[in-house]
């Protein structure tokens, strides 16, 4: 695709803009294998685990096609897919899976390629990694083209792979396996394109990235409204183009694939035109100054560490309100998807023979809590990157102890998980309790959120410690994290002893409100988070700080 | 006259490389030291321990008589810090750097702020990650020079600086001398060094190899003396402090110890002196000798010794 557009670039300034193509296409796949190789394995591995399990948790077409009433509702459909997948239920396991992932799995895909594009060329540019490249003889086109071609051979072989990993199913054709793989590579072949723009356009690469997960937030949205009113809004959106193709079902169709494949071109040709029209380093827009002195908020190290991590605060409160107003508005048929669930599924809803609606409220809360609790971890990381990354030098060498820098990390990364399970917990409450149409379960289902709590500020506080005391682990920080949610998620399917199951903290918040609300555990659990506080705070005094 | 930095017999590791190997440096108040070494000596080691950055292993550290590990906090009031590598945040502009560095030591004055933005020829509106690594480090000097505070510690202050701004420089380290503040100052610039340092303490491996004034280092080191004289000198080979004898005729070319000086000159005197020029060492010349072995090591010529 991108050797066909970058033509009328050839022939506008001659070949040698693209001079070193070649050269720099082994280049840019070697430096990138690592990054390629683990998204690949993640995708694909994905792919094949979930496809592997399906057919297994909705045997019978009678399952499916009772599962499939509960699924054709608006707010269903924009969690998933167009109704035509839904039709197809009954007759194709497959159908039923392509509806299920494809818009979360190319959404994944759009991630990874928006990354990839912008590390190969702005971030570069900024590090001056490709001062050195273009002093060689190498065309002012060429890194470009380079980029774009390992993005689109990578996407093609990814397309590939998936569309093989999902012929583990019986009952998936050749044909649209190949498509299901297709409209993988389209998706990451048009955010490949859409970056390639915005890097062009943006003054940074931090910019870059904004601007083209602003498009990805644009193509979700558009998806959602298109499928919920089943309306034309869904050809705005690449992710809509991806779920056009009805993969797997009677109406299965290439089309979209080709829309997806001359937007691509069109872009890439924009970008290609762009490229040669900006400065090395410095995008098409300006960037912009900033003020000359700090305002009058910025005089704390509290208010520094709040300046500099408000954007993850920010990240998880818009997800945790989408998270919550998402499962709330299901809230109300938990009843009828009840009905359709496959044994396992039961046991994991049904806890202590409350209401079905409770339960699920529970199960709800718990993944909320998840969820929330890797905004503060993120909060704690970058501590851990300020230092790093030298800039906490300028800091450590300031008036401040230790408590305030790094250790006014903890407390932002306390508040931006607390916030944020409050956030989920509100707007679940609120849709919930539409969704029921019972206002007084609103309380329930509030409660039911900020239980968990004091469970966050544990596995946050744990992360800190973690931070004071074996800093270099970066992992150890995530360890924990996964731990508790593989306990938690997959424990009563894994069956795993309930001492290990107990290790984790959230396995001891009271189950409100199918439980009462059982002061005791979240006491000793707060107690608990704030032994660990106290522990991070000891290993952040006593040890050496890590410069570069 | 009070010690501003003590360290005795520090010692510093990392795993199992010793970074300060029991090193002791004294720096006293209203003085300009300069700190000279090659890379990996243990210079930002030493200043970073003296921060409070990082806990000695051993021995001791005093920074004006309290410790700077458990006091680090009441200490850093009473000094600024501009590191070798400074780092930016990429979302903050220079100006909000130097003001939110400036209130966390407790308020900052504005207007020797914006003298000093002008000096350096500093743009505060530009962001942090679009700063050129000479006007990163022009931020923290701002920053630095602005603070109303006792001691500088500055580690390769001028590395990204041109001659031009590292001439303002210069300038401003010979004000904050003449208000009788105590500076520290890593260097390699030698020629910055011999303008601006009072004394000077040359670290290798981890420990102070040499310490003094400049005039001291130099009377311990050797001057290049050339003569012409009036007739031949006998003996001249023979004395100890004569390095690297020449004699061509009556013309003679040669090094001399400091310490021998007097007692060779008056033995030129004696055969009469045509012409005469002694030069005493460059400091880049003292430095090269103090790591003359690790120089021979790879085979570079030390300026004609041994």
């Amino acid at each position: 695709m991108a050797t066909a557009t970058a033509a009328p670039a050839v022939r506008e300034d001659g070949l040698g803009t693209l001079a070193g193509t070649g050269k720099l296409l082994r280049f840019h796949a070697r430096r990138t294998r690592v990054y390629l190789i683990g998204w690949f394995a993640g995708m694909v591995g994905g792919t094949l685990a979930i496809a592997a399990s399906f057919p297994e948790l909705y045997a019978t077409p009678d399952e499916r096609a009772q599962f499939a009433t509960t699924m054709d509702t608006p707010a269903m459909r924009s969690m998933t897919g167009p109704g035509e997948y839904i039709d197809a239920y009954a007759g194709s396991g497959s159908a039923m899976f392509a509806h299920q992932m494809i818009l979360w799995s190319t959404l994944v895909v759009a991630v990874m390629y928006i990354l990839l594009i912008t590390r190969l060329t702005r971030a570069d540019e900024e590090t001056s990694r490709l001062e050195v490249i273009r002093s060689e003889p190498v065309g002012r086109r060429a890194d470009l083209a380079a980029a774009l071609l390992l993005a689109c051979l990578s996407a093609v072989a990814l397309g590939v792979l998936i569309g093989l990993s999902t012929l583990v199913m019986g009952d998936a054709d050749v044909a649209g396996a190949m498509l299901y793989g297709l409209l993988h590579t389209a998706v990451a072949v048009a955010f490949a394109a859409i970056t390639a723009v915005t890097a062009q356009i943006a003054g940074y690469s931090s910019t870059a990235n904004a601007f083209a997960f602003g498009v990805l937030a644009f193509g979700v949205l558009m998806s959602m409204v298109g499928n919920a009113q089943e309306n034309a809004a869904l050809w705005l959106s690449p992710f809509g183009w991806a779920q056009a193709t009805f993969v797997f079902t009677p109406e299965q169709n290439w089309v979209p694939i080709g829309v997806a494949a001359i937007v691509s071109a069109l872009l890439i040709w924009l970008a290609f035109a762009l490229v040669a029209r900006r400065d090395f380093g410095q995008g098409l827009m300006a960037a912009r100054p900033g003020p000359s002195s700090a305002g009058a908020g910025l005089r704390s190290i509290g208010s520094l560490t709040f300046r500099l991590s408000r954007g993850l605060l920010w990240a998880g409160i818009v997800t945790m309100v989408l998270l919550g107003a998402a499962y709330g508005s299901v809230v109300g048929g938990a009843d009828d998807i009840f009905d359709t669930l496959s044994d396992t599924q039961r046991e994991i809803f049904t806890q202590q023979g409350a209401s079905i609606t409770e339960g699920f409220v529970v199960t709800i809360s718990l993944i909320d809590a998840f969820t929330a609790t890797i905004f503060g971890l993120l909060v704690i990381g970058r501590a851990r990157k300020e230092e790093t990354g030298g800039r906490g030098e300028l800091l450590a060498a300031a008036p401040i102890p230790r408590s305030g820098w790094p250790g006014s990390y903890l407390p932002m990364a306390l508040a931006s998980a607390t916030v944020a399970t409050v956030c989920g917990a509100v707007f679940l409450a609120l849709t919930g309790a539409g969704s029921v149409g019972d206002w007084s379960f609103f309380d329930d289902m509030l409660v039911g959120g900020l239980v968990h709590l004091p469970a966050i500020w544990i596995m946050v506080a744990l992360a800190f410690a973690c931070f004071g005391w074996l800093p270099r682990a970066g992992w150890l920080r995530w360890l924990p994290w996964a731990y508790v949610f593989i306990a938690g998620y997959f424990g009563p399917i894994l069956e795993l002893p309930d001492v290990m199951v107990n290790l984790s903290p959230y396995e001891h918040v009271p189950s409100y409100p199918v439980a009462d609300l059982d002061w005791l555990p979240l006491i000793v659990l707060t107690a608990i988070a704030a032994a660990l506080c106290a522990l991070g705070y000891l290993g952040v005094r006593r040890r050496n700080l890590q410069f570069a | 006259m009070t010690a501003v930095i003590r360290t005795e017999k520090l010692v510093k590791r990392f795993g199992h490389v010793t970074a300060l190997d029991e090193l002791d440096l004294e720096v006293v108040e209203g003085q300009t030291h300069g700190f000279l070494g090659p890379n990996g000596a243990g210079k930002s080691t030493t200043i970073r321990v003296l921060l409070g950055m990082l806990r000695a292993d051993g021995g001791t550290a005093r920074l004006f008589g309290a410790d700077p590990w458990s006091e680090a906090a009441e200490l850093h009031r009473r000094l600024a810090y501009v590191p070798g590598d400074v780092a930016l945040w990429p979302g903050l502009t220079g100006g909000e750097t130097i003001d939110v560095l400036g209130r966390l030591r407790g308020g900052i004055d504005k207007r020797k702020r914006d003298e000093l933005l002008e000096r350096f020829d500093l743009d505060p509106r530009k962001k942090g990650r679009s700063y050129s690594k000479g006007n990163r480090q022009k931020v923290a000097l701002v920053a630095a020079f602005a603070a109303d505070v006792d001691l500088l510690l500055l580690d390769e202050p001028t590395s990204g600086l041109d001659p031009l701004m590292a001439a303002v420089f210069n300038e401003c380290v010979r004000e904050v001398a003449a208000q009788g503040r105590t500076v520290l100052l890593s260097s390699h610039v030698m020629s910055e060094v011999e303008q601006l340092c009072d004394r000077v303490s040359i670290i290798r491996k981890g420990v102070i190899a040499e310490t003094g004034t400049l005039a001291e280092m130099r009377h311990f080191t050797r001057s290049q003396v050339h003569a012409v004289l009036k007739n031949p000198v006998r003996g001249l080979g023979d004395h100890e402090g004569v390095h690297d004898l020449k004699t061509d005729g009556l013309e003679v070319r040669f090094q001399v110890d400091g310490t021998a000086l007097d007692d060779v000159l008056a033995q030129l005197a004696v055969a009469g002196i045509a012409s005469l020029t002694c030069e005493p060492p460059s400091l880049e010349q003292m430095f090269l000798r103090y790591y003359g072995d690790e120089l021979a090591a790879k085979g570079v010529d030390n300026g004609g010794e041994e």
